[in-house]
C-alpha cells in the first residue's frame, strides 16, 4: 500500500494538471488582491469615510485577513472544486484512457488498494491545494494589505447573526482549522469524481459530470423555489467547513455535517469499489 | 475485504455521529436574566399590504381587527406603520375604547407615516426626522419612579438598501443622544435583507448597505426579536425591536402570526422586557 501511495503521488506531481492548478490559484490569487486593493481604496478613502459614518468599511476594516477571508470564501464554492473533480475524475479514467489500467491490474496489486491509494492521493492534493492557497493568500495579504483583526458583519458572507470580531491569532488559528474544514467538504466532490472515473472511460466525461453535479445542486440550492429540497444536497451540507470563522464555532451543527459528508465520502467510495471490483476492462 | 469492511463501519459511523450531533436546538431568548422588575409589553406591527394590492397602505376596515389584536395582548406601547394618516388614527383609536392615545409622524416624502400608540394618556410625542421622512417617538413613563421610555416608530424604504442604511443610521443617532437615564427603544419595519443565501448573486451593494445598516444599530442597541423567527410572508424577517442591552431583560419574544388580517404581509411582533 505505502508503495502503491508512493507511486500515485509521483504520477500526481508529474501531471500536467498538478502545477496548472497551482499557476490558476495564483493567478486568482492576484486578480483578488487588485479587486480588493481598489475597493478598498475607493470605500475607505478619507473623503468616503468622512462623507459617510454609518459605514463600517474603514481602512481597519481592510485588512490582509479580511482580503483573505473573501479570496477563500468565493474561491472554494466555484474555483477549487474544478481542479479536485479534474484530479479525482482523471484517476482511474485516465490510466483506462492512457491504457495503463489493464496492465496495473494484472499485477498483484488488489484493485480495492489501488483505488483507495488513488483517493488517498487526491485527498493530500485537495490537502495541499488548500493549504496552499490559504498560505499564499495570508501572505499577500500581509505583505500588500497588512494585518489587523478580523472583523466580521451580518450579511456580507452570511457568516454571523451580529457584528463579531476575531483577533489577530486567534483568525490565524481559524483559517489553519478551514484548511482542514476545507479537505474534508472537498473530499465528497473528490469521493463523486472517483465513482465517475470508474464509471466513465473518459477523464474528461467523469469531470464534466461531476462538476455537472455539483454545480446543478449548487445552482438549484441558492434557488427559491427548491427551497424544500435544499437539506437533500450534498452541496448545503459542504457549507459547513465556513461554520470555523464564526466568533464561536458551532460545534454541535459542525459536527453534524461534517459526519454527514464523511458519510457521502466513504459511503459513495465503497459503491466505487464494488463497481471497481467486479468491472471488466476491456480495453 | 478489509477495505470494504472498513468503509463501511466508517460509513454507519459517520451516519450515527451526524445523528448524535443533531443541529437542531431549543433557541434560547438573549439575555435573560435571574432577577425580574416591571414587565414593559411592546408591540410593532407594520399593517400595510402586500405590494400587489392597489393601495398596499393600511386599510381602514382592518382597524377593528387591529384593536382587537392590540387590546388582547394588553401592550403598553405600539409601534405602527404603513398607516394613511391621523384619521386612520383616530379610527383605531377610538377602537381601542380610550384605553391608548396616540400620534402620527408626519407623511414627509411618503405617502404613508407611523404611528406610536401608548396606553394612558400620559405620553409625549415627538417627531423624528431622518433621511427625508420622519419617524414619531413616544415618551413615556411606565410607573412614576421608574426612568422615562422612549418608543421608537420607524419604517425604512422597502426598495432602495442605500437609503434604507440612511435613515436607518439617522434614527439610531436621534435614539442615543437621548437622555441618559432614559430606556430607549426603537421598533419598526427595517426591510433588512441579510441573507445572501437566497440571493443569486456573490455579493451585492444591497446587502452590504443592509448589513452596515443592522450593524450600526446593534453597535448601540440589542435585536430583541432575533430569536422570534420571521415576520412578513415569504419567510422574511424584516420587523426589529432594538432595545438597549444594559437597560431591559428581554422575557418575552414572539410573532404573533394568527394576527394578521385582510392581504397585510406582517405579523406583529411582540417583546416584553424587564426593566
Amino acid at each position: 500500500m505505502i508503495r502503491q501511495l508512493k507511486l500515485e503521488f509521483l504520477k500526481l506531481i508529474r501531471s500536467r494538471s498538478f502545477l496548472l492548478s497551482f499557476i490558476a490559484l495564483t493567478t486568482f490569487v492576484a486578480l483578488m488582491l487588485w479587486g480588493f486593493y481598489s475597493y478598498a481604496e475607493r470605500k475607505a478613502g478619507e473623503q468616503v469615510t468622512q462623507q459617510f459614518k454609518y459605514t463600517y468599511e474603514s481602512k481597519s476594516y481592510f485588512n490582509g485577513l479580511t482580503f483573505a477571508l473573501y479570496s477563500v470564501m468565493f474561491s472554494f464554492s466555484l474555483l477549487i472544486p474544478i481542479f479536485v473533480a479534474m484530479t479525482a475524475g482523471a484517476q482511474i479514467a485516465g490510466e483506462r484512457q492512457a491504457g495503463t489500467l489493464r496492465m496495473i491490474c494484472v499485477r498483484p496489486v488488489s484493485r480495492v488498494s489501488l483505488l483507495l491509494s488513488k483517493f488517498l492521493v487526491v485527498a493530500f492534493y485537495a490537502y495541499l491545494l488548500v493549504t496552499f492557497f490559504i498560505g499564499l493568500n495570508l501572505l499577500v495579504g500581509l505583505c500588500f494589505v497588512g494585518w489587523g483583526d478580523l472583523q466580521l458583519y451580518p450579511g456580507a458572507l452570511n457568516l454571523v447573526d451580529e457584528p463579531g470580531k476575531l483577533a489577530r491569532d486567534e483568525a490565524l488559528l481559524r483559517f489553519a482549522y478551514a484548511s482542514l474544514s476545507g479537505t474534508w467538504a472537498l473530499l465528497v466532490i473528490a469521493a463523486v469524481a472517483m465513482l465517475f472515473s470508474v464509471l466513465f472511460e473518459s477523464p474528461a466525461i467523469a469531470t464534466v459530470a461531476t462538476l455537472a453535479l455539483y454545480l446543478v445542486f449548487h445552482i438549484i440550492g441558492r434557488v427559491e423555489f427548491f427551497e424544500h429540497l435544499r437539506p437533500y444536497f450534498f452541496t448545503t451540507d459542504m457549507d459547513f467547513w465556513r461554520d470555523v470563522f464564526k466568533p464561536e464555532i458551532p460545534w454541535q451543527s459542525f459536527r453534524h455535517y461534517g459526519s454527514i459528508c464523511g458519510a457521502y465520502i466513504f459511503g459513495i467510495l465503497l459503491l466505487a469499489i464494488a463497481i471497481f471490483d467486479r468491472k471488466d476492462i476491456t480495453n | 475485504m478489509w477495505a470494504k469492511v472498513l468503509l463501511i463501519a466508517l460509513c454507519l459511523l459517520m451516519i450515527g455521529t451526524a445523528i448524535h450531533f443533531d443541529p437542531l436546538r431549543q433557541r434560547s431568548l438573549l439575555a435573560s436574566g435571574s432577577h425580574d422588575g416591571p414587565h414593559l409589553r411592546l408591540i410593532t406591527w407594520n399593517i400595510g399590504y402586500a405590494e400587489l394590492e392597489n393601495d398596499s397602505r393600511a386599510h381602514t376596515k382592518d382597524m377593528q381587527a387591529v384593536a382587537d389584536a392590540i387590546l388582547s395582548n394588553d401592550p403598553d406601547a405600539v409601534a405602527l406603520q404603513e398607516l394613511t394618516g391621523t384619521e386612520q388614527l383616530n379610527v383605531l383609536l377610538s377602537y381601542l375604547r380610550g384605553r391608548y392615545s396616540g400620534a402620527v409622524a408626519p407623511p414627509g416624502n411618503s405617502d404613508r407615516v407611523e404611528a406610536v400608540l401608548v396606553k394612558g394618556r400620559n405620553a409625549r410625542f415627538e417627531q423624528v426626522p431622518a433621511d427625508g421622512k420622519y419617524a414619531i417617538a413616544a415618551s413615556f413613563h411606565l410607573q412614576p419612579q421608574l426612568p422615562e421610555i422612549v418608543l421608537i416608530s420607524a419604517h425604512a424604504d422597502a426598495f432602495k438598501a442605500a437609503r434604507r442604511r440612511v435613515f436607518t443610521g439617522e434614527v439610531v443617532d436621534w435614539a442615543r443622544n437621548r437622555p441618559r437615564r432614559s430606556i430607549v427603544l426603537i421598533g419598526g419595519d427595517f426591510n433588512f435583507e441579510l441573507n445572501p443565501r437566497d440571493e443569486s448573486h456573490l455579493y451585492t451593494d444591497n446587502i452590504k448597505d443592509d448589513s452596515e445598516a443592522y450593524s450600526y444599530a446593534l453597535k448601540y442597541f440589542r435585536d430583541l426579536g432575533r430569536d422570534a423567527g420571521y415576520t412578513a410572508v415569504d419567510d422574511r424577517r424584516i420587523d426589529y425591536l432594538f432595545g438597549l442591552p444594559e437597560m431591559v431583560l428581554l422575557r418575552r419574544a414572539e410573532v404573533l402570526r394568527s394576527a394578521g388580517v385582510g392581504q397585510m404581509d406582517h405579523w406583529p411582533l411582540l417583546i416584553e422586557v424587564a426593566l
